[in-house]
C-alpha cells in the first residue's frame, strides 16, 4: 500500500513535503490532481477534494483548471519550442479566449520572474530556466493550488536557488504552494505547514520545530593517499572539433576523492568521461593504472535494464572478474528491502541508489561519479559517503562531480571547479557552497 | 516558404523549357545559399548534381532518338547499343535540371524550417494533433542522447559487442527509457489538461513584412507564368527530334526572377 490513513488539509501558503525515497511523497502529490488514480491506476478508498471537486471522480486534464504540477525532470515536460507558447500550452487546453492569451502568458512570465526568457527558444534554456518555464505553465491557468515535485533534483545550486525563491515568492502572494524536496534548509523558514511522509504514513508537523538534519562524515583512515592511478597532461577534450576543456593537468592518487564543481554545461561530465576513456583527449594525454573503471553516469535509467536490483550489481560483478555476491553493496545502501524488484518501478532516489549498486560492487581502481547524490534523501546521502570512505580507504581513486556542498564536505580531499574551459582549484568559500 | 516552394515546383513541373527550368535552378540556388549559407548546402549540391548527372546518363544512353548523331555502339549490345545523340543528350540534361530544382525548391522546408515550425503553421482545425507532434520531436534527440548515454555506461561495466544478441544490452535500456520518457511527456500534458476538451489555439507565426514579400513574389511568379503560358510567350521545348535553341520570352523570364525574392528577405535575417 503506497498511502494508508492520509488526513490532510492543505491551506493557503508554502506547505513542504518530506521523507525518505521511497516513502510515498510522489503518490501523495500525485493525488492532488488526480494522475492517481486517473492516469497511474491504483485505487483509492475514502474521501479526496481539491478546490471543491471530487478527486476521484474528476479526470486530471479537467483538475489542470486548478492545479498546476511540475514535474521533477525538467526535459520531460516541454511541449512547444519557444518560452511563450509554452506558457501558453495550459490555456490553450483550458479553452482560454485566444486574445486573452498574450496577457495572461506575460503575467505568468512576470509572476514566475522570468519575463526576461520571453520569446526564447525553449531548447536553449538551461535546466533552472526550464523549471521556471513550467512553474509560469502551472501558474498561467490561475490555479488554486501548485504543486512541485522535487523540482531542483537535477538542477545546479543556482537553478535549484531561483526556482525556490519563485515558490516562495508565489506563496507569499497568498497561493497555494506544495513542494515535495529532499534540501528542506532553502524552503522551512518560509514553511508555513510540514508534511512528512514514512512508508506510505502521513503526518503534519510544525515547520518552526523542524531542524536541518546533521550530516555525518564518517573518520578518516588513511591521511596519505598512494600511487597515482590517472594523470591528465595538458590535455583537451571536447566534441566536434571543439574542445570544451583545454589543458587539463590533474592527478588522482590511490585512496584519494577529488570532488569536481561547477556550473550545468561547464564540463564536468566530459572531464569524466575523458577520465573514463570513453572520450579521447584532442590534445596532450592521459594515462591509467590498469585495472576496472566504476563509472556513475548522470543519468541512472542509462544503467538499469535488469529484472530485478540484484541481477543489476550481478551483472557487474560478473563482467568484472571481481568476486563476490551482491547482498553486501545492497546491505550496504540500505537496498535490501528493493532487491528483487525491477528497478525502473522503484522511486527516483531509490533508483539512482540502485544505479550506484550496480556499478561499485568489489574494489574498483578508479571511481567516476556524476551527480551521485541526485534525488537522494539524507539517510542515503549517509550511505553513500560511507561507501566512498570505503573504497577511499581500499585504495580506489575517486572523482566525483557534485552539486551538493555537504558531499563535497564530506568526502573530497580536494575540490576542482570546472568552469570556462578549464580546471582549477575551488575557492574554499565556493567549495563549502 | 511553402508558397515559394509551391511556385518553384509549378513553374520547373509546368514548362518543358530548359531556359526557365534553369532559371528556377539557380533561383533555388541562390535562395538557400542566402537562407542557409554555401558551406552548410555544399553536401546537398553535390548530392543533386550527381542525382541530375545520373538523370542525363540515363536517357543518354538508353533514348537513341534524335537527328544528331555524336557516336554510335554496335546494337547487338544490350540495352545500350544504337546510336548517342546530342537531342538525348539535351533532353537528358533538362530532366536533370527538372529533377535538381525540384529537390532544391523542396529544401528549404528541412533546412531553414525545424519541425516546429511547420507544425506551428498548421491549420488551426489541427492544432490538437499538431501539439502532440510538437511534444513528441522534442523526445527524438534524447533517443541519440540515451543511445551514447547507455552503450558508455554499459561498455565501462564491461559489455562488448558481441553479436546481435550483445547489443539487447544495450537496446532494450533504450527502448525502455525512451518509452519511460513518452509516458511522462504524457503525464506532464494531462497535468496541463490536455485532451480535456475544445481548446484555443495561439497562432504563433505571424507574417512579417518580408514573409508577406515572399509570398507576393511566389503568387506572382506562378500567375505570371501561368498567363505566359497560356497566352503562349513561354513557348514549349522540344529536343526531338532535331535539336534548337529554346525560345526566350521576356515575361515568363521576370516571372522565374521573382523566385529570387527570398534572397531579400532571408539573407537579412540569418
Amino acid at each position: 500500500m503506497a498511502l494508508r490513513d492520509v488526513s490532510l488539509r492543505i491551506e493557503g501558503g508554502l506547505t513542504v513535503v518530506a521523507g525518505h525515497s521511497g516513502g510515498g511523497k510522489s503518490s501523495l502529490l500525485r493525488v492532488f490532481n488526480g494522475l492517481v488514480p486517473h492516469f497511474h491506476g491504483g485505487r483509492i478508498s475514502g474521501r479526496a477534494e481539491v478546490g471543491g471537486h471530487d478527486i476521484l471522480e474528476t479526470p486530471t486534464r479537467i483538475l489542470a483548471r486548478t492545479v498546476g504540477f511540475v514535474f521533477q525532470d525538467p526535459e520531460l515536460q516541454t511541449v512547444y519550442a519557444t518560452v511563450d507558447r509554452e506558457v501558453a500550452f495550459g490555456l490553450e487546453n483550458a479553452a482560454v479566449p485566444a486574445a486573452e492569451i498574450p496577457a495572461r502568458v506575460e503575467e505568468a512570465l512576470e509572476e514566475a520572474g522570468i519575463g526576461h526568457l520571453a520569446g526564447r527558444p525553449t531548447s536553449t534554456l538551461s535546466g533552472g530556466e526550464r523549471q521556471r518555464v513550467a512553474l509560469a505553465s502551472a501558474l498561467a491557468v490561475k490555479p488554486q493550488l501548485v504543486v512541485l515535485d522535487e523540482p531542483t533534483s537535477q538542477l545546479d545550486p543556482d537553478g535549484a536557488a531561483l526556482v525556490l525563491a519563485a515558490a516562495r515568492r508565489i506563496a507569499a502572494q497568498g497561493r497555494s504552494v506544495i513542494v515535495s524536496e529532499h534540501r528542506l534548509h532553502a524552503l522551512m523558514g518560509a514553511a508555513d505547514q510540514l508534511v512528512v511522509v514514512e512508508d506510505g504514513a502521513v503526518a503534519v508537523i510544525d515547520p518552526r520545530g523542524w531542524r536541518a538534519p546533521q550530516f555525518s562524515a564518517p573518520p578518516r583512515h588513511r591521511e596519505q593517499a598512494g600511487g597515482d592511478v590517472i594523470c591528465a597532461g595538458a590535455a583537451a577534450a571536447g566534441f566536434d572539433g571543439r574542445p570544451l576543456l583545454e589543458r587539463i593537468d590533474l592527478v588522482v592518487r590511490s585512496g584519494e576523492v577529488v570532488a569536481l564543481m561547477g556550473p550545468n554545461g561547464g564540463g564536468k561530465t566530459t572531464l569524466l568521461r575523458l577520465l573514463a576513456g570513453l572520450l579521447s583527449p584532442m590534445a596532450g594525454t592521459v594515462e591509467r593504472l590498469p585495472g576496472r573503471i566504476a563509472y556513475l553516469p548522470q543519468n541512472p535509467a542509462a544503467l538499469l535494464h535488469r529484472p530485478t536490483v540484484r541481477d543489476e550489481v550481478q551483472f557487474t560483478i560478473d563482467r568484472s572478474g571481481d568476486h563476490g555476491e551482491p547482498g553486501a553493496i545492497l546491505a550496504e545502501l540500505s537496498l535490501q528491502h528493493v532487491a528483487g524488484r525491477y528497478p525502473r518501478d522503484l522511486s527516483s532516489g531509490e533508483r539512482q541508489r540502485a544505479a550506484v549498486a550496480a556499478v561499485l560492487p568489489g574494489t574498483p581502481r578508479l571511481v567516476l561519479l556524476d551527480e551521485p547524490t541526485r534525488g537522494m534523501d539524507a539517510g542515503a546521502r549517509d550511505a553513500l559517503v560511507r561507501l566512498i570512505v570505503r573504497l577511499r580507504d581500499g585504495g580506489s581513486a575517486i572523482v566525483v562531480a557534485t552539486h551538493d556542498a555537504e558531499l563535497r564536505a564530506a568526502v573530497a580531499d580536494r575540490v576542482l571547479t570546472v568552469a570556462g574551459g578549464t580546471v582549477a582549484p575551488a575557492a574554499v568559500e565556493a567549495a563549502r557552497g | 516558404m511553402a508558397a515559394w516552394t509551391a511556385a518553384c515546383l509549378f513553374i520547373v513541373l509546368f514548362t518543358t523549357n530548359p531556359a526557365y527550368k534553369a532559371l528556377v535552378l539557380a533561383a533555388a540556388i541562390i535562395t538557400l545559399a542566402a537562407g542557409a549559407g554555401l558551406r552548410r548546402i555544399r553536401k546537398l549540391l553535390f548530392a543533386v548534381a550527381l542525382v541530375a548527372a545520373f538523370a542525363a546518363l540515363l536517357n543518354f544512353v538508353s533514348a537513341h532518338l534524335g537527328a544528331t548523331v555524336l557516336f554510335s555502339l554496335p546494337a547487338t549490345i544490350p540495352a545500350i547499343g544504337g546510336p548517342f545523340t546530342l537531342e538525348a543528350l539535351a533532353f537528358g540534361l533538362t530532366g536533370g535540371v527538372t529533377i535538381g530544382a525540384a529537390i532544391l525548391a523542396a529544401a528549404p522546408l528541412s533546412l531553414l524550417l525545424s519541425a516546429h515550425d511547420v507544425v506551428d503553421a498548421l491549420p488551426r482545425a489541427m492544432s490538437r494533433s499538431g501539439a502532440a507532434i510538437a511534444a513528441s520531436l522534442n523526445l527524438v534527440p534524447a533517443v541519440g542522447a540515451t543511445f551514447v548515454q547507455v552503450s558508455e555506461a554499459q561498455r565501462m561495466r564491461g559489455w562488448r559487442p558481441r553479436g546481435p544478441r550483445s547489443w539487447a544490452e544495450v537496446v532494450v535500456p533504450v527502448v525502455l527509457t525512451s518509452v519511460e520518457s513518452s509516458i511522462q511527456l504524457a503525464e506532464s500534458m494531462e497535468a496541463r489538461g490536455f485532451g480535456s476538451g475544445t481548446r484555443t489555439y495561439v497562432k504563433p507565426a505571424r507574417m512579417r513584412g518580408g514573409d508577406w514579400l515572399v509570398t507576393g513574389a511566389a503568387a506572382g511568379a506562378a500567375i505570371l507564368f501561368g498567363i505566359s503560358t497560356a497566352a503562349g510567350w513561354a513557348a514549349p521545348w522540344y529536343a526531338y527530334p532535331t535539336l534548337v535553341p529554346p525560345q526566350v520570352d521576356l515575361r515568363p523570364l521576370a516571372a522565374c526572377l521573382l523566385l529570387c525574392a527570398p534572397v531579400l528577405v532571408w539573407r537579412a535575417r540569418r
